[in-house]
C-alpha cells in the first residue's frame, strides 16, 4: 500500500497544513510507503520525507478538477490531503474521478479494510467514528489537529504531465484581485457602521455609506432591512448573517433584537443612533445618540470633515 | 350454476389480487421501527377517538360542507354493506335471496345520500375548487368518485328491477374497486380507522425521543432520524398510507401560506410515493443501500419551512402527524448528513456552549431580577412551592424580559412562594431539538433533570410556552417528571382566588394563541380570564386551536424566512379586529409579532398578558 499526500505550497515552501497531513499519513503508512503529489513547484517538493514526489506540470493558479484529474491519474489506494478549503475541494473532485470513499476532517486513522477514522463534526464539537470502505480511500486531515512533519529527507522527483480532459477546465482563473486594497469584508471590517428600519429606505443608507467610508469601515444591517429587501444578506450583521467584531460599532436605527446583538457582541465599542431612548441597543450601548437617524449622521459626518480639516 | 361458478371465480381473483397487494403492505409495516412513544396504552381513550374521529367524522365536520360529502359516503359505505352479500345471492339464485323491506328502503336513502355526496365532491372540485387540492392527483380521485356512483347507482338499479344483471354489475363493480383500493390513495378506507386509532391521545407537543443511548437497542435498529425507507417507523408507515391528500393540512400551514415550498400534504405524499418505489426493493435485499427519503420530491428543502405549529395535525382528519416525518427528516440531516440552513448553526452551536440560543454569558442569567425581590436558588436552599423556569428568551432578550418582571412582581405580590435557578438554568434544548439536533437536546434534558432533582423541584411555574411544553411532556422522557403550569394559568388561578384584583379598562385586547399553548397543550381559557379581567377582549378569526403561528416555531427564530412573512400576515389579522393591543403569552411570539407590527407599520402594542396584569394591579 501506498499513501499519496496531496502536499499545496507556496512560495517554494510547502504549505504548513499539507506537512501536518503528511505527518498523518506517516503515521497511518507506518513510516514508510509515502509519496506525493504538487502541482508544480518542485522546489517545495525537494526535501520532503517521502519516497517519490510527483510533480505535475499544470498551472498552479486555480483548477481543482484538472488538479483532481492529475492525481487520480497515478491510481492512489489512500489519497490523503489537508483539512483546507483547497484540500477538501480537490479530493471531492478526486473521489469522484477514483470511485473512492471520502473521509473530511479526520483526526485520527487506523490502516485496514474498512480503514477506520476518527472525524470532526459540528465544528470540532463532535467527534465521529467512521470506516471507509472500497479500493481507494481518501482523507482529509483536520488543521492542527497532528503535529506537521518536520524530518526533511531526499525524494525522487519525478515530474509528470497529466491527460486533461475538456470537462477538467472548466474553473479557471480569469484576474486576480488582491483584497487587502479593495473592499474591506464586513467581518473583519475595525468600523462598522449599520442600518436598521429607522434607516427608513436603500436611499436611506447613503448618509451611512458616507460615514462609513470616512472612519475606513463598512456599512451593515439588520435582519429588518435585508428582509425588507433594502440590502442583500451578504450585509447582514447578526446571528443568522454575518458575526463582526470591530474596534467601533455605529447600529443606526436598529432595536437591537437579540438575534443582532448576537452577532455583534465582539465589537469594542458601540456607539448607537436611536430615536426611541428605551430601545434594548441602549442596554448594551457605550455611547448613545437620541435622535433621528437622517439627521445625526450627516452631523457627524460634517464634524469629520470639520476636524479633518 | 353457471352464475355460482362465475361469481366464485370473480370473487376468488379479486380476493387473490388484493391479498397480494395488503401481504406488501403487511410486511412493509412489519419492515417498521417501533414509534418512540406508546401507541398501544390508554385503551379507552383511543376507543373513544374512533367512535368520535372515526364514527363521527369530527375532524371532517369542522368544514360543514365537505364535512357531509364525506360523512354521506362514509355512512353509506357501512349501511350498504349488507347489500354486498345479498346482492351475490341473488346472481346464484335471485329467489333465495332475502328481501327485507326496511333494509332496501333504508339502503336506498343511504345511496341517494352517497350520490348527493358524490356531486357534491365534484361541485368543490370542479367549480369550488379551493387550493387545498394543489397537488393533489385530481384525476384518481375523479375516477374514485365515479365508481362509488357506479356502485350505488346499481344497487338502486337492482333494488328498483330486481334484475339479475344490476346484481352483477354492482358486485362486479365493487370486486373491480376492492382491488383497486390497496393501490391508490383510497386505500384510507381501510388504514385511516387503524390510523386514528394509534394517533396520539395526549401531549401533542412531545416529540417520540430517539433512542441512540439505550444498550438494550441493538446497534443495527438505532435509527437518526429517517435516513432510508428502512428508517421509517410502523407509524410513519401508517400515516403515509392514510393520506387520501384532502389537503386540509395545506390549508392550515402557515409556511403554505406565505408561499413557501413546505407543504404539509406534500411531506405525507412524498414519503408515501417513496416508500411505495423503495420499500419493496428494500425487503428484497439482503443489505439494502438506497437513495434518502429526503430527497423524494422537494422534502429536503421542505423541512426547513416547518414552524412545527401543528396546524396541520390538528386539521388531519385522520391523525396523521405531519411533525414526526419532518422532525425525523431534519434528524438525519443535521446529525447523520451535517446538511441545513447555514444560518441556524450559530445557534446550534451557543446551545451547546453557552447554554443558550444567542452565545450570552451563564452569568447574566439572572441579570433580569435586579431590583426585584427574587430568590435565586443556592444548593441545600428550601425547596420552593413553585420553581420558576425563566427560560433564555425572558432571561436575556430585552423586549422578553419585562414578561419575566411582571410576573415575578405578580408572584411576590400574590404572596406565592417561588425561586429561580438562576446561573443554575441551563437551555431546554428546545431550539436544537426542533431544529433536528436530538444529541444536544438529550445531553440538556440529562442536566436539567439532575439539576431540578438535586434542588427537590416538584412544581414549575414556565413563561416560555416552549420550554413549558419540554418540561411538562418530553422531560418524563429523561427521567423528569413535574407539575408544569405556564404563568397565565397561574396567575388567572390567583385572580380566581382573589389574591390579585386587576381593573379593567376600556382598551380593546386581541390575543394571539402561541401553538406551543393552544394547540400543543390546551391551555386556551387562562389566557383570555386574564385579558377580559383588564381590558375589553376582541378575538381574531383564527384562534385557539385553531390558531396562526407567528413565526418562530421550530427554531425559525434562528433561520431567516424564504416567502412572505408569517408574523405580518398574523399582525395584519390582529390589526383587522380594529384593538389596540395585541396580547401574547410567548417571548418568541412577543418578538416575532413586534417585529411584524414595525414592519408592515401598523399601529399596535405587543405585550404579554402578565405584564397587562401587572399594568392594571400597580
Amino acid at each position: 500500500m501506498t499513501v499519496l499526500v496531496f502536499v499545496e505550497h507556496a512560495a517554494g515552501e510547502p504549505d504548513e497544513l499539507s506537512l501536518q497531513a503528511l505527518a498523518f499519513a506517516l503515521d497511518f503508512a507506518g513510516g514508510n510507503g509515502v509519496d506525493a503529489v504538487l502541482i508544480g513547484g518542485a522546489d517545495a517538493a525537494s526535501d520532503l520525507p517521502v519516497g517519490t514526489a510527483h510533480v505535475a506540470e499544470l498551472d498552479g493558479g486555480y483548477a481543482p478538477q484538472a488538479w483532481a484529474r492529475a492525481i487520480a491519474q497515478l491510481e492512489p489506494s489512500v489519497l490523503v490531503a489537508a483539512g483546507s478549503e483547497r484540500g477538501n475541494e480537490v479530493l471531492a473532485h478526486a473521489a469522484v474521478m477514483t470511485g473512492g470513499a471520502l473521509a473530511a476532517n479526520c483526526v485520527a486513522a487506523a490502516p485496514g479494510d474498512p480503514a477506520e477514522v476518527t472525524r470532526m463534526r459540528w465544528g470540532g464539537s463532535l467527534l465521529e467514528e467512521a470506516r471507509i470502505h472500497g479500493p481507494v480511500k481518501l482523507m482529509t486531515v483536520a488543521p492542527h489537529a497532528v503535529a506537521p512533519a518536520t524530518a526533511a529527507g531526499d525524494p525522487a522527483v519525478a515530474p509528470f504531465t497529466p491527460e486533461l480532459r475538456d470537462e477538467d477546465l472548466v474553473a479557471r482563473v480569469v484576474e486576480r484581485v488582491d483584497t487587502s486594497t479593495g473592499g474591506l469584508s464586513l467581518a473583519e471590517a475595525p468600523v462598522v457602521v449599520s442600518g436598521g428600519r429607522g434607516v427608513g429606505s436603500p436611499e436611506g443608507f447613503a448618509p451611512l455609506e458616507e460615514l462609513a467610508g470616512m472612519l475606513g469601515g463598512v456599512v451593515g444591517c439588520s435582519r429588518a432591512v435585508t428582509m425588507a429587501g433594502w440590502r442583500s444578506h451578504t450585509d447582514q450583521v447578526g446571528q443568522t448573517g454575518t458575526k463582526i467584531s470591530p474596534e467601533l460599532y455605529i447600529p443606526c436605527g436598529i432595536s437591537g433584537a437579540t438575534q443582532h446583538m448576537a452577532g455583534c457582541k465582539g465589537a469594542k465599542k458601540l456607539l448607537a443612533i436611536n430615536s426611541d431612548p428605551e430601545a434594548p441597543i441602549m442596554a448594551t450601548a457605550d455611547y448613545a445618540v437620541i435622535g433621528d437617524v437622517a439627521e445625526i449622521v450627516p452631523a457627524i459626518t460634517a464634524e469629520l470633515r470639520r476636524v479633518s480639516g | 350454476m353457471i352464475a355460482a361458478l362465475a361469481l366464485t371465480v370473480a370473487v376468488a381473483v379479486a380476493v387473490f389480487l388484493f391479498a397480494r397487494r395488503v401481504w406488501l403492505l403487511a410486511r412493509l409495516l412489519r419492515m417498521g421501527h417501533a414509534p418512540g412513544i406508546a401507541r398501544d396504552d390508554r385503551v379507552p381513550e383511543r376507543l373513544r377517538q374512533e367512535v368520535v374521529v372515526v364514527l363521527g367524522q369530527r375532524k371532517l365536520l369542522e368544514r360543514l360542507v365537505p364535512g357531509l360529502m364525506h360523512a354521506f359516503i362514509f355512512w353509506a359505505f357501512i349501511v350498504l354493506f349488507p347489500a354486498i352479500p345479498i346482492a351475490m345471492i341473488a346472481i346464484v339464485d335471485a329467489d333465495a335471496a332475502p328481501h327485507w323491506g326496511w333494509y332496501e328502503a333504508l339502503a336506498n336513502v343511504f345511496c341517494v345520500l352517497a350520490l348527493i355526496g358524490v356531486a357534491t365532491a365534484f361541485y368543490i372540485r370542479k367549480v369550488v375548487r379551493p387550493r387545498r387540492f394543489e397537488g393533489s392527483h385530481l384525476g384518481e380521485a375523479d375516477l374514485i368518485l365515479a365508481w362509488i356512483a357506479s356502485i350505488v347507482t346499481t344497487l338502486l338499479l337492482y333494488h328498483g328491477t330486481e334484475s339479475q344483471v344490476w346484481a352483477w354489475a354492482h358486485v362486479l363493480l365493487i370486486l373491480g374497486f376492492l382491488v383497486y383500493l390497496p393501490y391508490s390513495k383510497h386505500l384510507h378506507i381501510a388504514t385511516a380507522a387503524v390510523n386514528v386509532y394509534f394517533g396520539r391521545t395526549r401531549a401533542r407537543g412531545r416529540l417520540e425521543p430517539l433512542r441512540f443511548d439505550d444498550p438494550d437497542v441493538p446497534e443495527e435498529e438505532m435509527r437518526f432520524g429517517i435516513g432510508t425507507v428502512e428508517d421509517l417507523t410502523w407509524k410513519q408507515m401508517m400515516d403515509a398510507m392514510s393520506c387520501t391528500e384532502c389537503g386540509r393540512c395545506q390549508d392550515a400551514c402557515p409556511a403554505y401560506a406565505t408561499g413557501k415550498t413546505l407543504s404539509p400534504k406534500l411531506v405525507i405524499m412524498g414519503v408515501r410515493d417513496h416508500l411505495f418505489a423503495e420499500g419493496p426493493k428494500a425487503l428484497a435485499a439482503e443489505t439494502y443501500e438506497g437513495p434518502a427519503v429526503a430527497e423524494s420530491g422537494q422534502l429536503e428543502e421542505m423541512v426547513w419551512d416547518c414552524v412545527t405549529c401543528g396546524a396541520c395535525v390538528q386539521a388531519c382528519p385522520v391523525n396523521i402527524e405531519q411533525i414526526d416525518h419532518i422532525l425525523d427528516l431534519r434528524r438525519h440531516l443535521v446529525m447523520v448528513e451535517s446538511r441545513f440552513p447555514s444560518e441556524a448553526e450559530p445557534m446550534l452551536r451557543d446551545v451547546e456552549r453557552q447554554a443558550n440560543p444567542w452565545g450570552k454569558p451563564q452569568a447574566e442569567r439572572a441579570a433580569w431580577t435586579e431590583g426585584l425581590d427574587v430568590r435565586v436558588l443556592e444548593p441545600g436552599d428550601p425547596v420552593p412551592e413553585y420553581l420558576y423556569w425563566v427560560g433564555c428568551a425572558a432571561s436575556f432578550d430585552e423586549r422578553a424580559r419585562e414578561t419575566a418582571r411582571s410576573t415575578a412582581k405578580l408572584l411576590t405580590a400574590a404572596g406565592v412562594d417561588f425561586a429561580i435557578l438562576g446561573a443554575l438554568e441551563a437551555c431546554t434544548g428546545d431550539p436544537a431539538r426542533r431544529m433536528g439536533n436530538e444529541f444536544v437536546f438529550q445531553a440538556y434534558a440529562e442536566q436539567n433533570v439532575a439539576t431540578l432533582g438535586e434542588a427537590g423541584v416538584t412544581k414549575i411555574v414556565a413563561s416560555c410556552p416552549h420550554c413549558f411544553n419540554t418540561l411538562a411532556h418530553e422531560y418524563p422522557d429523561f427521567g423528569g417528571s413535574y407539575e408544569v403550569v405556564h404563568h397565565t394559568e397561574l396567575l388567572a388561578s390567583l385572580v380566581r382566588e382573589g389574591r390579585l384584583s386587576p381593573t379593567a379598562s376600556e382598551e380593546q385586547i386581541t390575543y394571539h394563541d402561541s401553538c406551543y399553548l393552544a394547540r400543543h397543550n390546551d391551555v386556551r381559557a387562562q389566557p383570555r380570564e386574564l385579558a377580559a379581567a383588564v381590558g375589553q377582549p376582541v378575538e381574531m378569526e383564527r384562534r385557539e386551536e385553531r390558531t396562526f403561528c407567528c413565526g418562530a416555531g421550530g427554531a425559525h427564530m434562528w433561520m431567516e424566512e424564504r416567502g412572505g412573512a408569517i408574523n405580518e400576515e398574523r399582525v395584519r389579522e390582529a390589526a383587522e379586529t380594529g384593538a389596540s393591543t395585541l396580547a401574547v403569552a410567548c417571548p418568541f411570539c412577543t418578538v416575532m409579532l413586534d417585529d411584524g407590527v414595525k414592519s408592515s407599520g401598523r399601529d399596535l402594542r405587543v405585550v404579554d398578558v402578565a405584564t397587562l396584569l401587572a399594568e392594571s394591579i400597580d
